[in-house]
């Protein structure tokens, strides 16, 4: 028991918030993937998702391009080395927690 | 799906990473693209079946134009509604290319063990109808994945299971009139030209009908965001 609960203290709190580890699983998935993308499977607003992602950003899981499509500007966004490796341990931990 | 605000199971976690698989087909063009496919090959089993043996339809170069043509048609077409469509309605992804080859090799394999399986068949006198079943209920399987995705696509399973079930127990006279009595190759009657000539015909029809509805679905109930924000 003592072990779960320390498994469960140990959780990647960057992850394990709901938003972001919808946003962290669908992006692992993927080799990359763009805003529009990511707010239609979440079903989160523009600025819920702009938050999360900018948090994701500052633990540098997140790797943010701006481009262009045409004259209409894209957000791609990709998870990066340290960010699969984070997500992967996040798997591993919640296994061993539940 | 959306993890509640109590915790989060390993379950969704696992669905989540699921989804963006199931993306690739929410416009239904995967299933257009396979339909495309066993139609197209459909057609050139029937114009081989139906013209004499020097006609064109039967050289070795007219099966790598064709297939280049068949391939040309689908990669472009299913890039041009995905760019058109899809990427600016409910966004862009790009997979993983490190784990292509999986389906590739799959498809490398059943390409090479099916005509295998063919002559075995033949060569064995085995009754026509088993392999036939099997490879019809190899295609419903493989469309479990996409059934999975909308609980109409469950119609298409069912008829794409039936399909071969209704093949092999049709008259072996009328399965070969379908074939117009020849055989493509001359290892292989024209029982088994007919009952495969039939199952990847309806089987691509199915496909491209489930195909026509996911995109027409899709259209209905999505609309492109004015403009993306962040």
């Amino acid at each position: 028991m003592n072990q779960q609960i320390r498994a469960i203290a140990e959780l990647d709190r960057v992850i394990h918030e709901p938003g972001r580890l919808m946003i962290a699983a669908l992006l692992f998935a993927v080799d990359r993937a763009d805003f529009l993308y990511l707010q239609h499977e979440t079903g989160m607003n523009k600025g819920t998702l702009s938050s999360h992602i900018s948090r994701l950003e500052e633990a540098r899981y997140v790797d943010v391009e701006k481009t262009y499509r045409g004259k209409v500007p894209r957000t791609l966004l990709r998870l990066t080395a340290a960010g699969r490796k984070a997500f992967e341990q996040y798997r591993r931990d919640l296994k061993q927690a539940l | 799906m959306q993890p509640s605000a109590e915790g989060t199971s390993m379950s969704q976690v696992e669905g989540f990473l699921k989804l963006p698989k199931l993306y690739d087909n929410i416009d239904g063009v995967t299933e257009l693209c396979i339909g495309f496919m066993c139609l197209a090959w459909t057609l050139l089993a029937w114009l081989q079946m139906h013209t004499p043996e020097g006609a064109v339809w039967h050289r070795m170069y007219t099966l790598f134009i064709f297939v280049a043509v068949m391939c040309f048609i689908t990669h472009f077409g299913s890039k041009a509604i995905k760019n058109r469509i899809t990427y600016r309605r409910t966004g862009y992804v790009e997979y993983r290319r490190d784990k292509q080859w999986v389906p590739m090799a799959i498809a490398a394999a059943v390409a090479a063990l099916v005509p295998v399986g063919l002559f075995v068949a033949s060569r064995r006198h085995w009754h026509i109808a088993t392999p036939v079943c099997l490879i019809g209920l190899g295609i419903a399987a493989f469309y479990i994945p996409y059934a999975r995705m909308a609980r109409w696509r469950w119609a298409t399973f069912g008829a794409m299971v039936a399909a071969p079930l209704v093949i092999a127990a049709l008259p072996a006279e009328l399965v070969e009139a379908f074939a117009n009595h020849v055989s493509v190759f001359s290892a292989i009657p024209a029982t088994a030209v007919g009952a495969y000539w039939l199952t990847f015909g309806i089987d691509g029809a199915l496909l491209m009908l489930s195909g026509g509805i996911g995109l027409w679905l899709y259209l209905r109930h999505t609309q492109a965001p004015a403009q993306e924000g962040r």
